[in-house]
C-alpha cells in the first residue's frame, strides 16, 4: 500500500507543478502578446482563471497531505495522548463527510449539471463541467488521504493535522 | 437571523477548537447550517458551485505568482543586501542596529509579502548581530516580529488582494497605495520605540561609513529595489494588472536569484513551484470555502440584521469604531490573518460603510489591527518564528512587546479615525 501511496504523491505534486507552469506561461503570454505582438490573446485569461480552480483544489488535497492547512492546535496540544488520537480520528471522519457530500456528491451534481445544460465558457468554448470536474476528484483525494491518515492513528502513530505558520 | 447565526458560529468555534483546519471549519459549519433549512442536494449542489466561483478569479491569480516570486527571492541572497544598505545608511542613529532591522523587515516584507518569511530571512541575520552587540535578544526578538508585520501593508501585499476579493471588488491598485502611508507610519512609530528604548539602555551605535561605501551598498540593493518600482509602478501605470504584475515579478526574481546572485539553482525551480502552489492553494481553500459562507451569510441577511444591532447599540461613530477594532484585536491574536479577513469583511465592511467609511480606509484598518495579531500570543505565527531564531521563550518578549503594541495600535487609531492617512496617496495619484 506504501508504495501506491507514493505514487500517489508523487503524480500529485508533478501535477501541480505543471499547472502552475502552465498559469505563467499563459499570464505571460497574456503581456507578451499585448504589448510585443500588439494582437491581445482572448483565451489566455480564462485558462489561466480556470486553471487555477485545479489548483486550489488539488493544492488543497497536498495541503492535506503535507498537514500545512491553518488550523488553532491551543487545544490540542493539552490533551493526552489517548484523548488527543481520539480526536485526530474525528477529524478525518469529519473531513471525509465534507469532502465525500460537497466534493465528491455535490460536485458530482454540480458536474452533471453544467453538462446538461451545456454550459459552455465564453473564450475557450469548453463546457464548464470539465473545469468543475476537479471537484469531485479532490474530494476522493481527500478520503483517500484521510482513510491514509485513519490507518496511521489506528496503528498508534501520531500526526499533526494543521500548522499555524501564516500564509 | 438569530438561531442561523448563532449554529453557524457554534459549529465553528467547535470545530476549531478541537484543531479541524480552518477552511474545513468553515464549509462544515456552512454546510450543517444550510441543512437546517435544505434538503441536501440542493445545499451541497449551491456550496460546491459556491467554492469554484469563489476562485473563478483573475485577481487571485497574482497570489501564486507573489509567493513564488517571495519564495526565490528570500533564498536568493537579497536579504543580506537590503540589511547592508540599510545598515549603511541609519546603522549610526542610537538603537542603529535595531532600526536597521526594523527597515530591513519592511523591505524584505514588502519585496516578499510574506511576514513569515521577512522574519526568517531578516531575523537570522540581526538577531545574532544584535546579540553581539549587547542588545537584550528579547528586545530584539521582539521588534522582529513586530516590524516583519509592516510587510502586509506595503505592497505588494497578498493580504490587500485577498481582502479586495472579500470586500467585493475595492480596486487593487488603489488599496496598494493607500497601504504605503499607514505601513510606513507603523515603521516609523517602531522605530521611535527602539531609539528611546536603545538610549535608555546606552546601546553602541554603528560606525558611520564614508561616504564612497554608503554610495556602494546603496548601489548593491538597487537590482533588489527595483522589483517594487518594476511592480507598483507597472500597476500605478496601468501597463499591467496586479495578476500581470505577479508573473513580471516572478521572471525578474528568477533572472536576480539564478542570474545575477546566481544563489539559486534552475534545478530548485520545481521545488519551489510545488512549494508556491501548497502555500496559495490553503489561501484559496480558505477563500472557496468562506465564499460559500458570505453566500449564506448574505442569504440570511446576517451582515444587515447584525450591522442593525452593533448600530442600536450606540450611535457615535466613535465607539462602534472602536468596538470594531477591540474585536478584530481579539480574533487576530487566534486567527491566522487570512482566513480573519475573508471571515469578518463580509460582517464588519457593512457596518463601517453605514459610518461613511470607504471600504478602502476599512481594509487598511483592518490589515493593520490584524498585524498586531500576527506578532500577539497566543497565536501568531510570526512570534514563533522569532522565538525559534532568537532561541528565547514565548513569555519573556511579551515585555519587550508591549511598548511596540503601543506604537502600533497609535497608528491603528490614527488609520481609524483619519481617513486621509489611507485615503490621500490613492486619490493624489487618481486611483
Amino acid at each position: 500500500m506504501n508504495s501506491a501511496i507514493k505514487y500517489l504523491d508523487k503524480t500529485l505534486a508533478g501535477a501541480l507543478v505543471l499547472v502552475m507552469v502552465c498559469i505563467l506561461l499563459s499570464v505571460s503570454w497574456q503581456v507578451i502578446s499585448r504589448y510585443l505582438l500588439k494582437d491581445p490573446s482572448s483565451v489566455t485569461e480564462e485558462l489561466a482563471r480556470f486553471l487555477l480552480i485545479w489548483v486550489g483544489m488539488l493544492g488543497a488535497v497536498y495541503a492535506y497531505r503535507t498537514n500545512s492547512h491553518l488550523g488553532l492546535n491551543l487545544v490540542l496540544d493539552k490533551m493526552s495522548a489517548k484523548f488527543k488520537q481520539l480526536t485526530l480520528i474525528l477529524i478525518q471522519l469529519l473531513v471525509i463527510v465534507f469532502s465525500g457530500l460537497v466534493l465528491v456528491f455535490g460536485g458530482y451534481e454540480l458536474v452533471d449539471l453544467t453538462l446538461e445544460l451545456k454550459q459552455i465558457s465564453a473564450a475557450l468554448s469548453i463546457n464548464m463541467g470539465v473545469v468543475y470536474a476537479v471537484l469531485p476528484i479532490s474530494g476522493l483525494l481527500l478520503i483517500i488521504y484521510s482513510l491514509v491518515n485513519l490507518w496511521y492513528l489506528c496503528s498508534g502513530e501520531m500526526i499533526k493535522t494543521t500548522s499555524q505558520e501564516s500564509v | 437571523m438569530g438561531m442561523t447565526a448563532f449554529i453557524l458560529l457554534l459549529v465553528f468555534f467547535i470545530l476549531l477548537i478541537l484543531s479541524v483546519p480552518i477552511s474545513f471549519s468553515i464549509g462544515i459549519a456552512t454546510l450543517v447550517t444550510m441543512l437546517m433549512s435544505m434538503d441536501l442536494t440542493p445545499a451541497v449542489t449551491t456550496i460546491a458551485q459556491r467554492m469554484a466561483g469563489g476562485l473563478d478569479s483573475f485577481a487571485l491569480l497574482a497570489i501564486p505568482f507573489f509567493v513564488l516570486s517571495g519564495l526565490i527571492m528570500g533564498k536568493g541572497g537579497i536579504a543580506k543586501r537590503l540589511i547592508e544598505c540599510a545598515m549603511a545608511l541609519i546603522g549610526a542613529l542610537p538603537g542603529g542596529l535595531a532600526l536597521v532591522n526594523v527597515v530591513s523587515c519592511m523591505l524584505f516584507g514588502a519585496i516578499s509579502g510574506s511576514a513569515v518569511a521577512a522574519t526568517s530571512a531578516i531575523g537570522s541575520f540581526m538577531l545574532p548581530e544584535m546579540k553581539k552587540k549587547g542588545y537584550d535578544p528579547n528586545f530584539s526578538a521582539a521588534v522582529t516580529a513586530a516590524a516583519a508585520t509592516t510587510g502586509m501593508l506595503i505592497p505588494p501585499s497578498n493580504i490587500l488582494i485577498i481582502y479586495a476579493i472579500a470586500s467585493g471588488g475595492v480596486s487593487i491598485a488603489a488599496l496598494f497605495m493607500a497601504g504605503y502611508l499607514p505601513g510606513i507610519l507603523v515603521g516609523i512609530s517602531l522605530m521611535v520605540v527602539c531609539m528611546i528604548y536603545a538610549k535608555r539602555k546606552a546601546y553602541p551605535t554603528e560606525d558611520r561609513l564614508p561616504l564612497r561605501l554608503v554610495a556602494k551598498k546603496c548601489l548593491a540593493a538597487i537590482p533588489s529595489l527595483f522589483l517594487i518600482f518594476l511592480v507598483i509602478g507597472g500597476i500605478i501605470g496601468g501597463i499591467f494588472t496586479a495578476t500581470e504584475a505577479g508573473a513580471i515579478a516572478v521572471f525578474y526574481s528568477m533572472f536576480l536569484s539564478m542570474g545575477v546572485y546566481r544563489e539559486v539553482k534552475f534545478s530548485e525551480f520545481p521545488s519551489l513551484l510545488l512549494k508556491s502552489a501548497e502555500t496559495t492553494a490553503i489561501v484559496l481553500l480558505l477563500i472557496a470555502a468562506s465564499t460559500a459562507m458570505s453566500w449564506l451569510l448574505s442569504f440570511e441577511n446576517i451582515p444587515q440584521t447584525f450591522s442593525d444591532f452593533l448600530l442600536a447599540l450606540s450611535d457615535n461613530p466613535i465607539i462602534i469604531l472602536l468596538l470594531i477594532n477591540i474585536v478584530l484585536i481579539v480574533v487576530g491574536a487566534f486567527l491566522d490573518m487570512t482566513p480573519a479577513v475573508l471571515i469578518f469583511t463580509p460582517i464588519f465592511l457593512p457596518v463601517a460603510m453605514q459610518l461613511g467609511m470607504s471600504p478602502l480606509q476599512f481594509g487598511i484598518m483592518m490589515v493593520l489591527n490584524l498585524s498586531i495579531g500576527l506578532c500577539s500570543p497566543p497565536v501568531g505565527a510570526v512570534l514563533f518564528v522569532t522565538c525559534a531564531i532568537a532561541k528565547t521563550k514565548l513569555e519573556n518578549i511579551i515585555k519587550p512587546l508591549i511598548p511596540l503594541y503601543f506604537a502600533m495600535f497609535v497608528v491603528l487609531m490614527l488609520v481609524t479615525y483619519v481617513p486621509w492617512v489611507s485615503e490621500a496617496f490613492p486619490r493624489w495619484l487618481g486611483l
